[in-house]
């Protein structure tokens, strides 16, 4: 944390943050120290909303007994099905496949990494990591899992074949990682280029940081070696995947909290092939060139490479995917599904679904595609996606955090399947 | 380090009593209810009625349910690093922790014996209003959720979590302690315990 330029004092004057001043001084604090920040969560929290009760939502860390998921209050389109692919793993998050078919499962609290295999049409699984701070980020190639971290790169080599007593090798050196951890959990994918990219996150709410350390997506080779940054100005990027013909790289990015229920809208942005490096806004601009109210500059938007789509505010679009199998209808091919994890800075709740993301150019159209997990009448929520991956039959696998359960989403085209 | 020795020797009997819980008390856990044997265990150290007694041991009672079970969980997974917990944690599996955490979650918080510093308390209870303690433990620090109840806590325990949170060693199951906790000093940190111990 001490690396880090909060830039305080600033941002709390900025703000009006009356009281955080008050409080500072109050501190004693040393004259060679930097002033307190506040809760990385709660920073820019404006004084008018200094009573509000708004708070993170956790996610249980104890299994939750099958019986107890309500599948078949989700809801999917015509012809679609949704069913318990596997269950009993708390705080299912990121997903990544192996070359025989084992599904590799990251989570953040609980420090684990599970890998699921099928066994006879029966889904059985395993824990191959434990005790890792946030093992958020997933790749799998040649054989070879690699599991990040907060500020730890471990490579299984050959982890399918022993499941039973996986030797990771800690390759953190090579990867250099910053070791704050807020919105530093990992999300991590091997790209067309054999490279593996991960994101790092700004390490606040909302502050000035190191550009070059920061709010970022990374590509390094395997070995570590050849780091560049793909996309800058990115505040807490947890999803991406490459355009099945473009081949350019799309991520999500969630956006600030504590400046209104309905702004800024969180992002799925496009990189382009001409823009590498490219800035995405954070922290002056956000969303579709809307002005940070907290930290400001002159032409706070100029050169920032505008979304592809607004996602929601504070909906928190985490994994998203292109699509490319067989299965569901021809319209669904090249088009992206993106897992929203769900709001808990606005009053009334938004996201807890799965939206597919239609691709026109370098623009998207969002409709609802997998919806149920939040109960608009009551506000109550029992579910909360964060990642999606498709099987090789074309099926859609979309994991939930707070159930430790991973539902499969098939296409039959007949509608008399579900409940509906 | 008498305290130490004195850890040892309650956690060699305790694991004594816990090896005989092992082979009796699955189904009891199944039931939701925890074996005689294991409250007592706990007790020993976090008092009969969840009310601590003893040196910078935690009092359990009223603590939210999803607080202790995600505790038992970290202790569990070795991610809180505890001497003290870890032993008795490290076979509990999911069912038992709920039925703990239900059972210390209905107990009714007490008063600490110990001491309180009235001018620490006052200067307290003016830090945790400018800190926003009670956005998350709610304004009467009764804690909610994941967030643990703050009232009635012991001032020795207080003064350690809060040292532990400030000094990156303690992570809750995410990172909010830590930056709240960033650069407060050793005083503001036993004006906040010597507050919240007197908060009814």
């Amino acid at each position: 944390m001490q690396s880090v330029r909060f830039f305080a004092p600033k941002l709390a004057a900025s703000i009006g943050l009356g009281a955080l001043l008050a409080a500072t001084a109050a501190f004693e604090l040393s004259a060679q120290q930097p002033a307190a920040p506040p809760p990385a969560w709660k920073q820019g929290m404006p004084a008018s909303m200094a009573d509000s009760k708004l708070a993170p939502h956790a996610s249980p860390m104890t299994v939750t007994p099958v019986e107890k998921i309500t599948v078949d209050k989700l809801k999917v389109p015509k012809g679609f099905k949704v069913e318990i692919w596997a269950h009993g793993m708390p705080g299912a998050r990121m997903m990544t496949r192996g070359d025989k078919g084992t599904v590799f499962i990251g989570t953040r609290a609980i420090g684990k990494v599970y890998a699921v295999t099928d066994k006879g049409g029966k889904r059985e699984h395993k824990v191959v990591a434990e005790g890792q701070q946030q093992p958020n980020g997933l790749a799998f190639k040649d054989g070879t899992l690699y599991v990040i971290t907060i500020d730890k790169v471990l490579r299984f080599d050959g982890i399918e074949d022993k499941l039973d007593n996986p030797q990771p090798t800690d390759v953190s050196d090579k990867f250099n990682l910053p070791a704050s951890t807020h919105h530093n959990w990992k999300f991590a994918a091997i790209g067309p280029d054999n490279k593996i990219y991960f994101n790092v996150g700004a390490p606040c709410n909302i502050c000035e940081t190191d550009p070059g350390k920061y709010a970022q997506i990374r590509r390094q080779n395997l070995d570590g070696s050849g780091l560049e940054i793909v996309a800058r100005g990115v505040r807490n990027s947890v999803g991406f995947d490459w355009h099945p013909v473009t081949k350019e790289l799309w991520f999500t990015d969630h956006n600030r909290d504590w400046a209104g229920d309905d702004s800024p809208n969180d992002e799925l942005n496009r990189v382009a092939a001409n823009q590498v490096g490219g800035n995405f806004g954070f922290p002056y601009c956000h969303a579709n060139g809307i002005a940070d109210p907290d930290i400001k500059r002159p032409n706070p938007c100029a050169g920032v490479i505008m979304p592809a789509a607004l996602t929601g505010p504070h909906s928190a679009a985490c994994g998203m995917r292109f699509y490319t199998g067989n299965m569901f209808p021809a319209e669904y091919k090249n088009q992206a599904f993106i897992a929203r994890r769900g709001s808990w800075n606005r009053t009334k709740k938004l996201g807890y679904d799965v939206v597919l993301a239609k691709v026109n150019g370098g623009k998207a159209a969002l409709t609802p595609f997998l919806t149920g997990f939040l109960d608009p009448a009551t506000d109550a929520h029992w579910g909360r996606p964060v990642d999606v991956l498709q099987m090789p039959d074309g099926a859609l696998l979309v994991s939930d955090e707070h159930n430790g359960a991973i539902y499969r989403v098939s296409y039959s085209g007949r509608v008399a399947e579900g409940k509906r | 380090m008498r305290h130490r020795r004195r850890w040892r020797r309650l956690q060699a009997r305790g694991l004594a009593v816990a090896a005989v819980i092992c082979l009796t008390g699955l189904q009891a856990a199944r039931a939701a209810e925890v074996p005689q044997e294991r409250l007592q265990l706990c007790g020993t150290c976090h008092g009969e009625n969840g009310n601590s007694k003893m040196e910078k041991m935690p009092s359990l009672a009223g603590q939210p349910e999803l607080f202790l079970a995600n505790q038992l969980i970290l202790f569990r997974e070795r991610l809180r690093k505890s001497e003290v917990m870890q032993p008795f944690a490290k076979d509990l599996n999911d069912a038992e922790i709920l039925a703990l955490a239900a059972h210390y979650a209905k107990l009714t918080p007490e008063p600490s014996p110990e001491p309180v510093d009235q001018a620490l308390a006052a200067r307290g209870a003016q830090l945790a209003r400018q800190m926003h303690c009670g956005t998350c433990h709610l304004p009467d620090y009764a804690g909610r959720e994941q967030m643990p109840r703050l009232a009635r806590q012991r001032i020795d325990y207080t003064i350690e979590s809060l040292t532990a949170y400030r000094a990156g060693t303690r992570y809750g199951v995410d990172t909010t302690m830590n930056g709240v906790m960033y650069d407060v000093s050793d005083r503001d940190i036993r004006a906040l315990a010597h507050f919240l111990a007197t908060v009814r």
